[in-house]
């Protein structure tokens, strides 16, 4: 399906609409600016029948639980406080300005203009994230065009939709395909017509959206990242089994999906018992916390589980040596390692344990540098600002308690950028 | 493969007095495996399973999921016939089989269509619910349901999906014209193929007021899957009124098969609609958090045992489907093995079956 001009198309007619489009684009940029007030008043709408129960009947395919915490993150973060509020983080002043008189030299304008069109490739992990980041498209001005992820229930484009049936003149701004990832030519064509794109993606993804960008596109990449906590002295940590049941929670929700997700659990520590000493009483968390949090449905537990058995098989089938030191619990295992790489765990509450003494810390940073968002730090108090200085001038860019690696923080950036201020532009006119 | 072979020469395809000759010819196909198949034996170490002497029961075999074998070929020896599963997606499971293989299909086929009254001499026309075999579908769907049009004398073949220029595309009216026809002729009609294809028929002939009145011995033969009716809750008794007020053929004549390519056992259902376990096979359950084998009764994995081949690792499968097995001894039609129901699939991940594919070609055709 595509959303082309308010009106819904089907996905063989995106040639015709595309060189359709390379035609409206000019006539819609030389229309005066998208208010951003027009986007904000949209969303908020959006929020009002969402909390109405407008569109329960679309959350259904998720467990109970999920969409209520769905529909509560909905009434704060579409309100219009808060995207006021977002706007105003991330592109600071909006308002035109001139610059102070300096001898010698001329005056000038400067204002934040969109960048014009903005063709964005939107992930699947993570629900609503092709409507969000459309959102923020709209919300800086541009023109969007959405390439929806492979993975996409089709509930992206019907809140786009509602989007345009409250403020009709989004239309112009809206353009959603379902093209396949593995549409090459069409993907090209719709970079060929935008001044940026915003991928979001793994290494590979990114890395073919380079190679058919136009050279001269603006690439915004949000690229695929690593999280890891990292544990030191717990013996000295106050509520030390309150955090770690917070992580095993924040495991178990996020199942390792999200870039901010841990994916490895680091100790303190060069001894390999201090590390199995380390699973051995983590393990049952993890296990009460899987177990707390596992979806009623059973397709979804069944096919997770399937899948992490056939990642197992495949692990024998590689020719690396087997690893002996896993700890299975039910539906999880803890993983033992003797290296300290960050790498990507087999994901679904199948964590790696590493070890990485204090001294190393730089070192492992300095060679994850390309993946590194999200630390969780579980360390007594006076520890905690050194480990956090440590960590950020690392390259980390999210520094959080365990339980709270996945946690959204209102104000905060995305991968060390604020979103918003990638879409535009800065222009300065001669007095 | 002696053991096979006694076991595949069974002359009741739901003895339940075989179960040691079933295991022993499991180990045989076992101890084959992890000596032709080096990929197999690493697997086997890896879960703790190193010879013969580690099975004691069918569900210590190791099980391979077939979502491992669409990613990964396997081989275990020589092959005459190769079979492709249904991957719409890109990722298609390649398994291969020996002569030896063939023929115990062969006496199994014979047997258990026999025992069910669907083998028969008497001609008759086949209206195929499915893909007309062309060179680019090398589906074994396609296959299997061109296939049983020889278990009768065939008279005429008509085939639902036709390939065009466009891909696969249903051709209904040319299908009501055939029953027009064949309605006034003595042969009996067949139908096979996907439920979900011969759902959407009775459906249109429904809503245009049409109905038949097929020869007496018309069967419809059903196979390819009923997930996605769990779902649409068009249930089986609506299937079976429509057929009878559409077609005119009763519930008795409507023969349920369940297959996949990496199981190529023969189930099929009994007058009281049960997928009864022959003797060919084991089924376990298995938990869905765990792989735990569970009792008759829950929903589960569908693990599915076989030492049908020996030229792919297929002995113990384990495939994407849910399903419960239900104790058999009760069921009224007198076979006294567990039967199976198939109550869906796992969560869509990017694998689809092909009757998952058959539906998305639907969804292009306004009724």
């Amino acid at each position: 399906m595509i959303l082309f001009d308010g009106k819904t198309y089907e996905s063989s007619e995106q040639d015709r609409l595309l060189t359709e489009l390379e035609k409206k684009i000019p006539e819609i940029l030389a229309k005066d600016q998208l208010s951003p007030e027009v986007v904000i008043d949209a969303v908020d709408k959006l929020r009002i029948d969402t909390m109405a129960g407008k569109f329960d009947h679309l959350l259904t395919e998720f467990p109970k639980d999920i969409a209520d915490s769905y529909k509560e993150q909905a009434a704060t973060l579409l309100s219009r406080e808060h995207l006021h509020k977002k706007l105003e983080t991330e592109l600071g002043v909006t308002e035109e300005y001139v610059t102070d008189p300096l001898k010698g030299f001329a005056q000038i304008r400067v204002k934040k203009v969109p960048l014009g069109v903005l063709f964005h490739i939107s992930a699947g992990n993570m629900d609503f994230l092709p409507a969000y980041s459309l959102a923020e498209g709209l919300l800086t001005g541009n023109i969007n065009i959405l390439k929806l992820p492979s993975a996409d229930n089709g509930l992206s484009l019907k809140l786009i939709m509602q989007l345009i049936e409250y403020r009709p003149e989004l239309k112009d701004y809206i353009y959603v395909f379902d093209t396949a990832s593995t549409d090459i030519q069409g993907m090209r064509k719709m970079a060929e017509l935008s001044n940026a794109v915003s991928v979001w993606g793994s290494d590979m993804a990114i890395e073919a959206v380079r190679g058919l960008a136009p050279t001269g596109v603006k690439i915004i990449e949000w690229g695929q990242k690593l999280g890891f906590c990292y544990i030191s002295k717990l013996s000295e940590v106050e509520d030390a089994e309150g955090e770690l049941d917070g992580l095993a929670k924040h495991i178990a929700t996020t199942k390792q999906l999200l870039c901010s997700s841990c994916q490895v659990i680091y100790i303190d520590t060069e001894d390999e018992n201090e590390l199995r000493t380390f699973a051995e009483s983590f393990l049952p968390r993890l296990e009460k916390a899987a177990n707390e949090n596992a979806t009623e449905e059973i397709g979804i537990r069944a096919r997770d589980t399937l899948s992490s058995y056939t990642r197992r098989l495949k692990a024998y089938l590689g020719n690396e040596e087997v690893n002996e030191n896993v700890l299975r619990g039910r539906g999880v295992s803890l993983i033992l390692s003797k290296d300290s790489e960050l790498e990507l765990s087999p994901m679904m509450c199948n964590v790696l344990i590493k070890p990485l003494p204090r001294a190393n810390i730089s070192k492992v940073l300095y060679q994850s540098r390309y993946h590194l968002q999200t630390a969780g730090l579980i360390c007594p108090k006076e520890d905690r600002a050194g480990l956090t200085e440590t960590f950020t001038r690392g390259g980390l860019i999210r520094v959080t308690k365990g339980a709270d690696m996945s946690a959204y923080f209102p104000g905060e950036c995305h991968d060390g950028e604020y979103a918003l201020s990638r879409y535009m532009r800065i222009v300065n006119v001669e007095e | 493969m002696k053991l096979r072979r006694k076991l595949f020469g069974s002359k009741d395809p739901y003895d339940c007095t075989k179960s040691e000759l079933f295991l022993g010819a499991c180990k045989e196909n076992f101890n084959h495996l992890i000596t032709h198949c080096d990929d197999y034996k690493k697997i086997a170490d890896g879960l703790g399973v190193h010879s013969a002497d580690d099975i004691s029961k069918p569900e210590d075999i190791p099980v391979i999921p077939t979502l491992l074998m669409k990613q990964h070929d396997f081989r275990s020896g020589r092959y005459m016939v190769m079979a492709t599963s249904s991957g719409t997606s890109g990722h298609a499971s390649h398994i291969r089989f020996e002569f030896g293989a063939l023929i115990a299909a062969l006496k199994m086929s014979l047997r258990v269509t026999r025992y069910h009254g669907i083998l028969s001499m008497r001609p008759c026309r086949y209206i195929v619910m499915g893909y007309k075999p062309h060179r680019s579908n090398k589906t074994a769907v396609a296959k299997t349901a061109y296939l049983t049009t020889f278990l009768a004398p065939a008279i005429s073949r008509k085939f639902i999906l036709k390939h065009t220029s466009e891909g696969y595309k249903p051709d209904f009216d040319s299908i009501v014209n055939a029953l027009r026809k064949y309605e006034k002729k003595k042969a009996p009609v067949r139908f096979m193929g996907f439920p979900s294809y011969t759902f959407f028929l009775f459906r249109i002939l429904e809503e245009r007021g049409l109905s038949f009145q097929l020869p007496k011995g018309s069967k419809i033969m059903l196979g390819g899957g009923w997930k996605q009716f769990y779902r649409e809750a068009a249930d089986k008794e609506t299937f079976y009124k429509l057929a009878k007020k559409t077609l005119g053929i009763e519930e008795e004549n409507i023969v349920e098969f369940y297959g996949a390519v990496e199981h190529p056992i023969l189930y099929t259902a009994c007058p009281a609609h049960h997928f009864h376990v022959p003797v060919y096979s084991n089924i376990v359950i298995r938990d869905p958090d765990t792989l735990e084998p569970i009792e008759n009764g829950r929903t589960g994995l569908v693990n599915l045992i076989s030492p049908l081949c020996k030229a792919t690792p297929i002995l113990s499968v384990m495939t994407d489907d849910l399903g419960i097995l239900h104790d058999g001894t009760t069921c009224p039609c007198g076979v006294k093995s567990p039967y199976l129901e198939i109550i869906g699939r796992v969560a869509p991940d990017d694998i689809k079956t092909c009757a998952a594919g058959a539906a998305d070609i639907l969804q292009g055709v306004k009724v």
